[in-house]
């Protein structure tokens, strides 16, 4: 693959491309345990640069992987063929907050945090955005489908995206969607651009459904001896008239690691479970908080802490923020890799797939551990190992595949939240057995040369292991 | 090349998710917007240079040996990682290796020094240090945190850091000159952050200033002991109406710029007034991270003051 970066540089100018060792190798990383080194680095600024990018990359064949802030968790921007990566977090205007409509227009480089510092003052927010909020962007969260921990009662999203602007594999910019909420039949293509993880084109533009900011918010912590009780609990809540707008799962391990790191003095318990409720009334918000902590107290919750000042809800708060990195610390020795990181399960199921996660990490000889926003049948785990012990991926990978064995056993999916792209494509292939080919047909309708983040869900390795080096220094 | 110090830095390196978290806040990333200036973007370069991925070069080193030291990126860091101590272990590595690089460090121009040591007396860092011998001032490139307080205090002109990184007095007063020119027909008023106190609080507390009309005059810098009399001056010159100096509490700045701050401030109050200007279009706060709100209230009263006063 030759790149003809001169090209490059008249498109976005000569100080937004990079082509050096030391620049592509930190753009090869993102939060997973992969990397590659991409061939050239760019930043374009407009959405013309892009489709001249696209266009130019497309004659020439080569691979263009969208990036934002690089924070997935899987290998999406990871270039495991080299080429081009495409650093969008320059095109970052907030263009349009309109209130009278409940929508805002934005770039795709806008970090959410932001956008939602922007929206305060009209009184709205855009209540999925993901947790990593303070640097992922809205192209990455979109090409994602992520969410946040506010999913149970906000959605995904895919619920919050109207329209968008994207630029196909041959450059061609199109306007999909609306902006309007009913849209009815005809092919729903913006839908399908959230979630394509950069694959079938690239997002310059989107339009965001957005949220009235709740008046009042309460949060409960609630501590359990059995990891079951916990799992009961949540289920049950899922399954009542309540909607809290969040409810999370810590259990053992997840604690010790943050009395660990943090310092932060939990009680070492089983299961931890943390509700928040919001709404316009504090009677309403109040009643439904009573209402989950019977359900609690039904399954032998004891400790339960409510909170309704912002400075008390932080307090009960800060320590799930703060665990996937904290998780860094649980053993000596051990590192936190997101492997098999957010699968989610029917609600019904949230206590045995705990359950089942803990088991099957002590079988292979690492430490798993579960959390998440349960309410949605997500459960987060890392896999925490001895990364430079070259068995200790053979046991990982073993247990990965246990774990989505389970999982689609009960009616799961291997992701809620994150993504597959590399590390979790092995499983979702099996997942989605039957689709791949119309998966397939449709990346070849529009990415006939492969150039967008190829090797990536159906078309990514079939050993997440081998699939690119691994981050950590390990011979394998 | 041997990397005796970082090597023992390799186990935090593993530990190291990767998140990106780190990045938020950091005065050089904002600059560049490059990945490369991220705090995590040097961790990876300093992993490159252990599992030889990445060679040692007069880049890298230039990199690596770019960092204020503010620390914003350790305090964001669940992991518990600190990159600022690795940095300078693996400042120390590529030294000893002859790589000679200025990244954020200050420079001293022999020919300019009059060996007063002024520099070395304001340097709480004790990265400077006066080689009695052949009457100059040495630099420790390791311990230099960049935070220019020494810039600020050389009376003639000696000491400088390289411009790049939007904290030279250069680059700071076009910032000054094009957030005055943006002022119109509102008090034409600037105010001065530390981005090692105020600034993050001010991102995280989500809470919008005045409005947009004053946030135009917020300056972002890095330790209001870089800010010399000549460039309040220059403020006011260039047609600031008031100027305010928002640092850390006393006792709490790591460079003990804003004691420099409030000398200069007073220094320079008294040259206003023997000027018939009012002193008190010149205001130094003290602000910890997080306090938004006393932020908030402080530039607004002292905005309003100043549109009584008026133009200078
Ligand atoms: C500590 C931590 C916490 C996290 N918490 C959450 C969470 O709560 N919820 C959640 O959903 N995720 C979470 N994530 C995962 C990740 O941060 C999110 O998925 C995030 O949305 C990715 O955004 P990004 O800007 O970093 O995208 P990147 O990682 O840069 O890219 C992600 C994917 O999007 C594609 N892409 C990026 N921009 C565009 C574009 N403009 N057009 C087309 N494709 C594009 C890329 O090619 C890639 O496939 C977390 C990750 C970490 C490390």
């Amino acid at each position: 693959m030759e790149i003809d970066v001169e090209r490059l540089k008249e498109i976005v100018g000569e100080k937004n491309v990079r082509d050096n060792i030391a620049d592509l190798y930190v753009y090869g990383s993102d939060s997973s345990v992969h990397e590659a080194n991409p061939s050239v680095v760019v930043r374009p600024e407009t959405i013309e640069e892009v489709q001249e990018i696209v266009r130019y990359a497309n004659a020439e064949l080569i691979p263009v992987i969208a990036r934002g802030a690089g924070s997935g968790a899987s290998g999406h921007t990871v270039p495991i063929d080299g080429g081009i990566v495409m650093d969008l977090k320059r095109i970052n205007r907030i263009l349009a907050i309109r209130p009278r409509d409940i929508l805002c227009k934005v770039e795709p480089g806008v970090v959410w945090d932001d956008l939602n510092r922007a929206l305060q003052p009209y009184g709205l927010w855009f209540p999925s955005a993901p947790e990593s909020g303070r640097i992922a962007t809205i192209g990455g969260a979109i090409a994602n489908n992520g969410s946040g921990v506010r999913a149970i009662k906000y959605g995904t999203m895919r619920d919050y995206v109207l329209g968008m602007k994207v630029v196909l594999a041959n450059g061609d910019l199109v306007t999909l969607g609306a902006d309007t909420r009913a849209q009815a039949s005809g092919y729903q293509l913006d839908r399908l651009i959230v979630g394509s993880e950069g694959t079938l084109g690239i997002i310059v533009e989107a339009t965001l459904l957005l949220r009235h900011l709740p008046k009042f918010r309460a949060m409960g912590m609630a501590k359990f001896n059995k990891l079951e009780d916990a799992g009961e609990t949540i289920s049950d809540i899922v399954a009542s008239e309540v909607t809290p707008s969040l409810l999370e799962l810590v259990d053992d391990i997840a604690i010790t690691a943050l009395n660990k790191t943090l310092n932060m003095n939990l009680p070492q318990v089983e299961a931890i479970v943390v509700y928040e409720c919001d709404g316009r009334l504090k009677e309403a918000v109040n009643y439904d908080m009573e209402t989950i902590k019977e359900v609690c107290e039904k399954h032998n919750a004891f400790g339960i802490e409510m909170g309704s000042d912002a400075k008390e809800m932080e307090r009960i708060y800060s320590g799930r923020k703060k665990l996937f990195a904290a998780l860094s610390r649980y053993r000596e020795g051990f590192v936190c890799t997101s492997l098999a990181d957010d699968m989610a399960v029917p609600s019904s199921k949230i206590a045995e797939c705990a359950r089942k996660i803990h088991e099957i990490g002590e079988r292979n000889h690492v430490v798993m551990n579960a959390y998440g926003h349960c309410g949605i049948g997500l459960l987060h785990t890392k896999i925490l190992m001895e990364a430079t012990r070259k068995e200790q991926w053979e046991n990982a990978r073993r247990a990965v595949e246990e774990v989505y064995d389970y999982v689609r056993s009960v009616g799961g999916t291997t992701s809620g939240e994150h993504g597959i792209a590399i590390s979790k494509a092995p499983s979702w292939k099996k997942e989605k057995a039957d689709s791949l080919q119309m998966m397939k047909a449709i990346k070849m309708a529009l990415d006939p040369n492969n150039i967008l983040n190829p090797h990536k869900l159906m078309d990514a390795p079939d050993d997440w292991v081998t699939a690119t080096k691994l981050r950590y220094p390990v011979e394998l | 090349m041997e990397f005796n110090r970082l090597r023992k830095w390799g186990n935090e390196l593993n530990i190291c998710i990767r998140c990106g978290y780190c990045y938020e806040h950091c005065p050089l990333y904002k600059v560049s917007n490059w990945e490369i200036d991220t705090p995590r973007g040097r961790l990876l370069l300093a992993y490159g240079l252990l599992t030889g991925e990445v060679e040692p070069s007069t880049y890298v080193a230039e990199k690596l040996f770019q960092c204020f030291y503010c620390k914003n990126c350790s305090k964001s860091c669940s992991a518990k990682v600190s990159p600022t101590d690795i940095f300078t272990d693996v400042r120390a590595d590529l030294m000893e290796s002859g790589f000679e690089v200025q990244g954020t460090t200050v420079r001293n121009a022999e020919k300019l020094c009059i060996a007063c040591e002024r520099c070395v007396s304001v340097c709480k860092s004790e990265a400077l240090s006066m080689d009695m011998e052949n009457m100059r001032v040495l630099v420790d490139k390791v311990k230099c945190k960049g935070c220019g307080v020494c810039v600020a205090e050389c009376p003639v002109g000696a000491m400088s850091q390289k411009e790049g990184f939007g904290v030279s007095k250069k680059e700071l007063s076009a910032k000054i000159e094009s957030s005055l020119r943006s002022m119109n027909g509102i008090p034409k008023v600037i105010i001065f952050c530390c981005d090692w106190s105020i600034y993050p609080g001010l991102r995280l507390s989500r809470m919008e200033l005045t409005g947009a009309e004053n946030t135009s005059g917020i300056i972002v810098t890095v330790c209001a002991g870089r800010i010399d009399p000549g460039l309040i001056l220059d403020t006011f010159y260039q047609g600031a109406w008031g100027m305010m100096i928002a640092c850390c509490p006393l006792d709490e700045c790591e460079h003990d710029g804003n004691y420099r701050a409030q000398e200069r401030c007073a220094l320079v109050e008294r040259l206003l007034g023997v000027l018939g200007v009012e002193p008190q279009r010149l205001k130094l706060e003290h602000f910890a991270t997080g306090e938004a709100q006393k932020l908030k209230n402080a530039v607004d009263s002292f905005v309003s003051e100043i549109a009584s006063l008026g133009p200078i």
